[in-house]
Order: C-alpha cells, then sequence, then structure tokens
C-alpha cells in the first residue's frame, strides 16, 4: 500500500463501533416490530459496516484496475446466484409438500412443526432452570 | 531431426534467453503476492455467499423460523463482534507501523490482534460448549444444522488467520520486515478484515434477522 493509503483508521473504527451498537439494539428493540422494517436496519447497518471494511480496512479505496477487477465481479456473481434462488424464496413453503423443518404426524394425519416444538421445549426447560 | 537441433551450436546458442527479454516488467501491475490473495478472496466471497443462500433457501422454506434470540446468546456475541473489529482496526495500526519500519509497533500491534482473535475463537468455543451442554447439536434441526455450518466454517477461518497472525509475528521478530518490505503484513492484513468482513454479515444474519 503506497502513502495514498493512509487514512484515518480511529475513525472508521469509530464508525464502525457506532453501526454495531445501532445495529445490536435495532434487532433487540425491533423483535416485535414489521419484519420489513427490521430487515431493512440491520441490513442497511451490515451493508455500511462491510462497505466500510472491504473500502477503508481492505484498502479498495486506493487499489488500481487490477484489484478492484479481480472483486468486483463477486457481487455480480452474488446476485445471479441469489437471482436463481429467489424463485424458491418468493414460493416459500407453498411449493413444498413436505415443508423443511416439519414431521408427518401420523395422528393428526399433518406436518408437526419441529422447530416450533423444540422452541417451546427449549422455553420451559428455561423457565425451570 | 529438425534443422534447429541440427544445427545447434551451445558456445553460440546456449547462452541465448529461452523468452525475449524485456526492459520493463510483463507482470501484472501489482504485487504477485496481492494479486493472488485477492484472486483467492474472491473465491472465498463465493464460499460464504454459497452457505448463506443455502441458509436462506432453508429458512425460507420452513412454515416457522425460531426467534434466534430465545436460542442464542446475542448480547454476548455483540460482544465478541466488538473484538473482531478491534482486531481489524489493531491490523491497520500494524500495517502502518510496518509502512515506518517501527519494529517495535508491529510487534505490539500484531501480537493485539492475535490476542484479540484469539478471544473472539475463544468465546466461540465457549458458546459452543454451552450450547451442546444444553443439547444443542447440529442434527437436533434445521436451525442449529445452519447455525453450527456457517459460524463453525467462519470460526475455522479465523484460527487460519490467527495461525498466520502468529507466524507474521515472528517473522517480525527476526526483523523480517523493514519500510520497503511489508508485503507479508498486508497479505495477512486483507485475510483478517475478510474474515471480520464476512463475521459483520454472519452475525446480522444468524443473530439478529
Amino acid at each position: 500500500m503506497s502513502e495514498k493509503g493512509h487514512f484515518n483508521a480511529e475513525k472508521v473504527f469509530a464508525l464502525l463501533f457506532v453501526a454495531t451498537v445501532v445495529e445490536v439494539v435495532w434487532g433487540m428493540a425491533g423483535a416485535d416490530w414489521n419484519k420489513m422494517l427490521l430487515w431493512s436496519g440491520l441490513g442497511i447497518c451490515a451493508f455500511y459496516k462491510g462497505w466500510l471494511i472491504a473500502v477503508y480496512f481492505m484498502h479498495l479505496k486506493f487499489e488500481g484496475w487490477v484489484v478492484k477487477s479481480l472483486i468486483l465481479p463477486t457481487p455480480l456473481l452474488i446476485l445471479v446466484i441469489y437471482g436463481y434462488v429467489s424463485p424458491d424464496v418468493s414460493h416459500g413453503d407453498d411449493v413444498l409438500d413436505h415443508p423443511i423443518g416439519t414431521m408427518y404426524d401420523n395422528e393428526t394425519g399433518g406436518f408437526q412443526n419441529l422447530l416450533l416444538r423444540d422452541e417451546k421445549a427449549h422455553s420451559e426447560r428455561a423457565e425451570e432452570e | 531431426m529438425s534443422d534447429a537441433i541440427a544445427t545447434y551450436d551451445p558456445a553460440v546458442d546456449a547462452p541465448r534467453a529461452h523468452h525475449p527479454v524485456y526492459d520493463y516488467d510483463s507482470g501484472p501491475p501489482v504485487e504477485r503476492g496481492k494479486f493472488a490473495i485477492w484472486l483467492f478472496l474472491a473465491t472465498e466471497v463465493m464460499f460464504f455467499t454459497g452457505l448463506i443462500g443455502a441458509y436462506v433457501i432453508l429458512r425460507s422454506g420452513t412454515a416457522a423460523w425460531p426467534n434466534p434470540e430465545n436460542r442464542l446468546a446475542v448480547f454476548l456475541t455483540a460482544i465478541n463482534t466488538f473484538v473482531l473489529i478491534i482486531s481489524s482496526w489493531t491490523m491497520v495500526r500494524a500495517l502502518f507501523a510496518a509502512q515506518r519500519g517501527d519494529r517495535g509497533g508491529i510487534l505490539m500491534w500484531l501480537g493485539l490482534t492475535i490476542f484479540f482473535g484469539s478471544a473472539f475463537v475463544s468465546v466461540q468455543v465457549y458458546e459452543y460448549f454451552e450450547l451442546v451442554k444444553h443439547g444443542s447439536l447440529p442434527n437436533v434441526d434445521i436451525f442449529w444444522s445452519t447455525f453450527y455450518i456457517m459460524t463453525g466454517f467462519h470460526g475455522s477461518h479465523v484460527v487460519v488467520g490467527v495461525i498466520w497472525l502468529v507466524c507474521a509475528w515472528f517473522k517480525a521478530l527476526r526483523g523480517g520486515y523493514s519500510e520497503r518490505n511489508y508485503l507479508g503484513i498486508e497479505l495477512a492484513g486483507l485475510y483478517w478484515h475478510f474474515v471480520d468482513l464476512v463475521w459483520v454479515l454472519l452475525f446480522t444474519i444468524v443473530y439478529l434477522f
């Protein structure tokens, strides 16, 4: 890294620190909020922190075209991958005969959600403790 | 026998270079080590993209996903996230020290980075022990499977990073870096910051979403 690669590391660190505090508070306080509102706030914080680390700490800002051409195609490939999986995500369990995380219950003839069953057992155990 | 072999004269032909000799460096306009590490990091981006993509699919396919706050130690992990961010900052200070040729500074800041990186791994191992003690094993359900896969792969990357930093620290101790030769620290730093960046995203996705 050349001399032009110097930046105020303490300032970037402080921004990362504040963004993490905001993110954690948002995530813990917003558990009952609208999911889109919760996820949007968390996504913005995570993206901002990732951007700070990549641009300053990994000094992408100061690199030439060779390094940028190596790393910049990866976000495009990420978009392609998520573009291909998004149909599955958007359909969710509507298209699945056997939703992920469930087990067929012979007695009721329906699907029992293992995750929620374990969640209930977990809560009961926590209360006992 | 070809003409080239038939007419080969060692006295004339042997000293001749077997490739064109340029008066400029024909390599990429960036250090080869840096070129290689960025290429490697690009593959790592795709690796973690695959993991996170699988998580998104599985999570979206479930009828209902448990609240991570009910199962995981979010506050403890938030502190651990701070520890990793601090280690990234100390890594930057180590590189700045190397660029000044400050051997003592390199040893101090690299040592701190190793300390904070080890602390991060230790807290993660403690978290795993606590979870396993309460029966939260990877084969229990899809939540734990994805949790262990993603945090486990990231943790193994942190361990590799710590080992790399320890090697760099010993090289610095022997005076292996100077004002003009600090590429080794820069490469270790790039890997370390990448590991930090991945954790910033994983923490949000696994613990807060």
